[in-house]
């Protein structure tokens, strides 16, 4: 019986969805327009959709990280695509599980926190890579996790800014990367030099070296056999005492 | 036949860089000529062109003596060091420049060459206490990344009159020479500088 009830519910869907979310207490006004709207199309929901719905659903997103509040997963029903989900509506306040074993399917599809970390972490990925496959998915890449921001702050503004981003944020990654080249060779030059300088250093005082003991050596001779004459005591002249 | 040809150009090499000393085989690496420092490390290009070392430069920061590629630190630097010149006849005259070529940061330098020091009539075989200070000695304290400061030896043809510039930085030696013809260098000795407490251009 209660099951019935609830299929009934889901017959009756987008205005039951419309006026739950209406009915909740903390939701937006444009939060609960994108929720009806989502409502109207909840029995052709495909993943495709939910993706698309990524950018308006922003708010969702937002919302949808503090888990365990209500009002939220009452905003969360439209998102829900497969047909268990609304078994697990709450009746009436009740709380159902938290993460619900249900969203636990149902993420992949519905994503609140799930796919939109993805994006953001394909991004730092593609910063790590190569410069080339950053001009290419780039924009791509950035303009998922970028155009919700952007839809969450600033609305009607969000496409230009967010093309304007991108562009300038690979040109700054560009000119960091020619600048750590350029500062990177100014580096290994700077070691190469004080190397070349020791080993010149090295030569030139072993050679230094070799010259001042063959010198030492030469004065030793010429010592030694100087003391050899001056051993006998000579008579060099007569004084007149 | 190789380490003949090395031996050869060696010796050329180091008669240039001191020479007083008599010329005697060195025995480098096989195969490998080392290239001057000064060349290695872009100094002759972004400062000098290339010249040959013909008078003996011996510049010593309290205890320390300054070879190329020698990391200082403002603490060391902060007095003006003793300069020895060699030379024979106490007749000529030569002239001491001291640049940093590096201001304000190596990656951008705008301001590029800060004039610290500048003593011209050194007699030779002495040093800059017998010369002209023109410019006093301004300690180097560079405040971003590893800046090269060079001191560069010229001769002079004669005693003469050099005006100081009227300010220290955007200094070019290249021009300063030509003005007072003083042609090529006849010596040129570089420290590397950074902040105290840099880390040597080093992360680890």
């Amino acid at each position: 019986m209660l099951s019935s009830a609830k299929h009934n519910k889901i017959n009756h869907s987008a205005f039951s969805i419309s006026s739950s979310s209406s009915s909740s207490s903390t939701t937006s006004a444009s939060a609960s327009s994108t929720s009806s709207s989502l409502g109207q199309n909840k029995s052709q929901v495909t993943m495709e959709e939910v993706w698309k719905e990524f950018n308006l659903g922003s708010l969702h997103y937002h919302r949808q990280v503090n888990i365990g509040h209500e009002p939220m997963l009452k905003n969360q029903n439209p998102n829900y695509s497969i047909f268990q989900d609304f078994l697990n509506m709450p009746l009436n306040n009740q709380q159902p599980p938290q993460p619900p074993s249900s969203s636990s399917i149902v993420t992949a599809l519905y994503g609140s926190p799930l796919p939109l970390p993805p994006p953001a972490t394909v991004l730092s990925l593609n910063s790590g890579v190569g410069f080339k496959f950053l001009d290419n998915t780039d924009s791509l890449v950035a303009s998922n996790p970028n155009s919700f921001e952007e839809s969450a702050s600033f609305g009607c503004f969000a496409k230009k800014r967010g093309q304007f981003s991108d562009e300038s944020r690979g040109d700054r990654r560009h000119k960091r990367m020619i600048k750590n080249r350029e500062s990177a060779a100014r580096s290994r030059a700077r070691k190469q030099a004080y190397t070349n300088e020791l080993e010149l250093e090295i030569a030139h005082l072993q050679t230094e070296n070799a010259r001042l003991e063959r010198q030492y050596e030469q004065l030793k001779m010429a010592e030694a056999t100087q003391h050899q004459v001056n051993k006998t005591l000579q008579r060099s002249s007569t004084a007149p005492f | 036949m190789i380490r003949a040809e090395t031996k050869t150009q060696s010796k050329t090499k180091k008669q240039e860089q001191l020479i007083q000393k008599p010329p005697v085989c060195l025995r480098l690496k096989m195969s490998t000529t080392v290239r001057d420092p000064l060349i290695v490390s872009r100094v002759v290009g972004d400062v000098l062109d290339p010249f040959n070392r013909s008078i003996s430069l011996r510049v010593t920061y309290g205890q320390r003596e300054v070879t190329n590629g020698l990391d200082l630190r403002p603490s060391q630097v902060q007095n003006k060091p003793r300069v020895e010149i060699g030379g024979e006849d106490l007749r000529n005259f030569y002239t001491l420049v001291m640049v940093d070529p590096d201001v304000p940061s190596p990656s951008n330098p705008h301001l590029r060459e800060y004039l610290h020091w500048l003593v011209t009539d050194i007699p030779a075989t002495t040093g800059t206490t017998f010369g002209n200070e023109i410019v006093c000695y301004e300690n180097p304290s560079p405040s971003a990344g590893i800046h090269r400061v060079v001191m560069i030896l010229f001769r002079q043809l004669g005693r003469q009159t050099v005006y100081a510039p009227g300010w220290r930085q955007n200094f070019n030696t290249r021009e300063f020479a030509e003005i007072y013809n003083l042609g090529l260098p006849v010596a040129a000795v570089f420290f590397n500088c950074q902040r105290e407490s840099g880390c040597g251009g080093r992360r680890t």
